[in-house]
């Protein structure tokens, strides 16, 4: 009799963890499958890296400065320039933030103009400066030569950039993205949404068994 | 005289044991075989990007987020079924609710602290809100009431039991 329960309790409880499963499947975010509307201005490594990482950013949130400084140079070095990793900077401005979409576009503009690295990184270096006083374009100055500055507020002040951070916001949905920093991992058809910050030696551990999969 | 085998306290101590018991298989399973991503990945791989999550909590330092991360989903599963089966109860109850409570205690310095994390609950890019806080404190209510339960229920006699012989 006791044996009986047991083995039905063992059953029920297997076919509720399973039926969970199956629940928590169907509601997976949909993947695009393939990683499309890249900028290549915005993107570093190689297109046939076995990683591609999508990092769904905002210039002013705390937390995206906190993995940009604590974990990007170390994966730049270690897994971008060995073609390990190609790695996207997606826009995804949150509303609640004033000044936010105006960095991503100079970020965007300085892109065009071959300076994205130099920018994203002034950005967020400054990121408690500016988001007191605005001051997005004074601090973009500062790491660009006066022609480049020129062909950026023109850019700017094109209102051309708009539809590519729409484009990179709208990918973010589709992922279900709803806080930033957000990583989207592609590997070997498999997508990774993952939100929050990681810290370097973590994300080593994870990167090294995505690419140790045959 | 024999009591009833149908009071609040067995029917707490039942409910504790069948959904306590139903979300610790279900997030073990989920961490282990990460049933999110298609095709499957291989568990090592789920396993250290369920580390990511531990990891985002900033209270370990590597050596032990690696350590829950590769013990806690394999916990999870066996201490689920040992509450269903019910063998040993206030053993595994004692010990659900201490972890219960432990993640209850993480949630709520995450929230406090103000960490724009993923709860990592569930293996799945669930935001930490106000809501987990909610949740997590009602299931280690749960643990702890059916815990105490389970304990007060073992000093009687079980009402099935056959009765003492002089």
């Amino acid at each position: 009799m006791i044996r009986r329960q047991i083995l039905a309790l063992i059953v029920a409880g297997t076919l509720f963890g399973l039926s969970c499963a199956l629940l928590a499947t169907a509601r997976a975010p949909q993947s695009p499958g393939t990683v499309s509307d890249v900028d290549p201005h915005t993107a570093f490594g190689s297109k046939n890296a076995p990683v591609t990482m999508e990092i769904f950013s905002d210039f002013q949130c705390p937390a995206c400065k906190t993995l940009f400084t604590a974990t990007n140079s170390k994966l730049m070095d270690n897994y971008v320039s060995m073609g390990k990793v190609y790695l996207i900077h997606r826009d995804f401005p949150l509303p609640m933030h004033a000044y936010s979409r105006i960095a991503a576009r100079y970020s965007r503009a300085a892109a065009q103009v071959g300076k994205f690295e130099p920018v994203e990184q002034v950005l967020f270096q400054n990121q408690e400066k500016w988001e007191q006083n605005g001051d997005v374009d004074g601090t973009v100055a500062g790491v660009l030569s006066a022609a480049e500055m020129t062909k950026v507020r023109a850019l700017v002040k094109g209102g051309t950039l708009d539809a590519a951070i729409d484009k990179d916001y709208a990918l973010g949905q589709m992922y279900r993205v709803n806080q930033t920093p957000t990583t989207v991992f592609h590997c070997k058809g498999q997508t990774y949404p993952y939100p929050g910050v990681m810290s370097y030696d973590i994300l080593k551990q994870f990167l090294d068994q995505l690419l140790s999969q045959r | 005289m024999q009591s009833s085998p149908f009071n609040l306290r067995r029917a707490i101590i039942w409910i504790g044991r069948l959904i306590l018991a139903g979300i610790f298989i279900y997030a073990g399973y989920s961490k282990i075989f990460l049933p999110i991503v298609h095709p499957h990945p291989p568990i090592g791989v789920a396993l250290s990007f369920f580390a990511m999550q531990v990891d985002s909590y900033q209270l370990l330092p590597p050596r032990g987020v690696n350590f829950v991360a590769h013990t806690l989903p394999f916990a999870e599963v066996a201490l689920g079924l040992l509450l269903l089966i019910g063998w040993r109860l206030r053993i595994w109850a004692t010990i659900v609710t201490l972890i219960m409570l432990g993640f209850f205690a993480a949630v709520v310095r995450s929230y406090a602290l103000g960490l724009q994390i993923n709860c990592g609950c569930f293996a799945t890019p669930e935001p930490l809100t106000i809501k987990t806080v909610f949740r997590d404190g009602a299931l280690a209510a749960l643990a702890l009431l059916m815990t105490i339960f389970a304990f007060m229920d073992a000093r009687k006699p079980h009402p099935w039991s056959s009765p003492e012989k002089a």
